[in-house]
């Protein structure tokens, strides 16, 4: 069985108990709903800041619910061992990294559909060029569950894991917050030409944290 | 037909051969200095009060755990070297079930057997065999431990693996779940495979298995 079976084994598994379980409808969306309302307040009613601001508070509220869907992804895990079922299997380790991070990140883009409906009406951002920022955020996620879906299983060891996993992905991801803050911006303002540059830097940044995560993932989970 | 390489070590008979096996949790001993050899198609109990290293003992011949000093070879593969050989031909049941709650028995099992590339009908005759075929589509969230007790004793019977490893196998159990496990045991043995079984309580009636005693993470009797 190939890799990317496994991985889509692991995948659907995970997709599945999400869409049972609702977390990220019942938990991410009204999370990321309340900060991005709650950075409105905060900022006041004047329009020309709101929209300055918006596409950061939207990575905000995206990175956030990042944490919270890669954590979510190894509980259903530790609950009864799973995960160490997991390890016991005879199949590739990396398959159940690539699995976890597939089903996050198609977690997180459900998430940046409605976020995104969300911040155009509630600070009336106008984006001029949408592909771009579509494209933003599929490499921005695809970022953020590599990194989640690597670093969860460092922290599931933890017995202060809750605490801990924030503090070891939050300034790793540092790259992908300016990258996709910038490409976002300026692909709103119709500034093309010069969002290709930080999208390549999201891209690299996606080869690179998938490709450790194939390479050390199975070390990581082994005792 | 694919030829799985053989460790060099390990007795050509044995399906579990320990030297010197030590593991520390922190500082404190689990396992002192064990050596231990079960020849393949034997029952092993594993005997001994509460802490004497039984579970240790388990997980360390699953591949769960590694040893922190000392080595030896299960079913002929180096514990150190080749522990996918290792989990490609050996099942661990505990009682932690590595069940996921949102999933059906069936798609639980199903995983599994997709994954190891086992067709679904023997999940099916697994499922008949423990008495759940008639719950089989509920979610598992909905069970009783003795319940998911049988759903892990199914996966057990759908590996079909050369070594079973049974972590008190029937604590908790009605005397329905403690018979499917039994029958599970005796089937296994007849067949030929190898049993290892930490328990307090008595094992499947008729049986004949070698009774081994840990006491303080050391061999008492019966290596």
């Amino acid at each position: 069985m190939t890799l990317a079976h496994q991985a889509t084994l692991i995948a659907r598994k995970d997709l599945l108990i999400e869409v049972r379980g609702r977390h990220a409808l019942g938990t991410l969306l009204p999370f990321a709903a309340t900060v991005l309302v709650a950075f409105g307040f905060a900022f006041g009613p004047g329009r020309d800041v709101l929209e300055r601001v918006a596409p950061g508070l939207l990575w905000m509220a995206v990175l956030f619910s990042a944490v919270m869907a890669s954590r979510r992804a190894y509980q259903t895990e530790s609950e009864d061992g799973a995960l160490e079922g997991l390890l016991l299997a005879p199949i590739d380790k990396a398959a159940v990294f690539l699995g976890k991070a597939f089903a996050v990140t198609v977690e997180l883009l459900a998430l940046v559909i409605a976020v995104l409906l969300l911040v155009i009406v509630l600070f009336d951002l106008s984006i001029a060029n949408p592909f771009l920022v579509l494209a933003a955020f599929v490499l921005g996620t695809i970022g953020l569950a590599a990194v989640g879906s690597l670093f969860g299983v460092v922290a599931e060891s933890a017995r202060t894991r809750e605490a801990i996993f924030p503090m070891l992905v939050l300034p790793l991801v540092a790259p992908v917050l300016i990258a996709g803050v910038r490409a976002t911006d300026l692909a709103a303002a119709g500034r093309s030409s010069e969002v290709l540059s930080w999208l390549g830097l999201l891209a690299a940044f996606d080869v690179v944290f998938l490709s450790v995560g194939v390479l050390v993932f199975g070390y990581l989970l082994e005792d | 037909m694919r030829t799985l390489p053989r460790s060099p070590i390990g007795l050509k008979d044995a399906a579990v051969d320990l030297r010197g096996v030590t593991r520390l949790f922190g500082a404190a001993p689990a396992l002192v200095r064990v050596d231990l050899a079960i020849e393949r198609g034997e029952a092993v109990v594993l005997r001994g009060p509460n802490g004497a290293g039984k579970s240790t003992l388990l997980r360390i011949v699953a591949t769960a755990l590694s040893p922190t000093y000392g080595g030896g070879s299960v079913l002929g593969f180096d514990l150190a070297d080749a522990r996918e050989e290792i989990r490609r031909r050996s099942e661990l049941l505990t009682h932690r079930t590595r069940l996921y709650e949102e999933l059906t028995a069936r798609e639980n099992l199903e995983l599994f057997a997709d994954l190891l590339g086992i067709h679904h009908h023997v999940v099916q005759r697994a499922l008949e065999r423990v008495a759940l075929a008639d719950v089989a589509d509920e979610r598992v969230r909905t069970f009783s431990a003795g319940m998911r007790q049988k759903v892990a004793v199914a996966r057990a019977i759908v590996r079909d693996a050369e070594l079973l490893l049974l972590d008190e196998p029937t604590t908790g159990l009605d005397d329905a779940a403690r018979s499917a496990v039994d029958e599970m045991m005796l089937h296994a043995s007849r067949e030929g495979r190898t049993l290892v079984i930490a328990t307090h309580h008595a094992v499947a009636p008729g049986l004949a298995a070698r009774v081994v005693t840990l006491r303080d993470g050391s061999v008492e009797a019966g290596s």
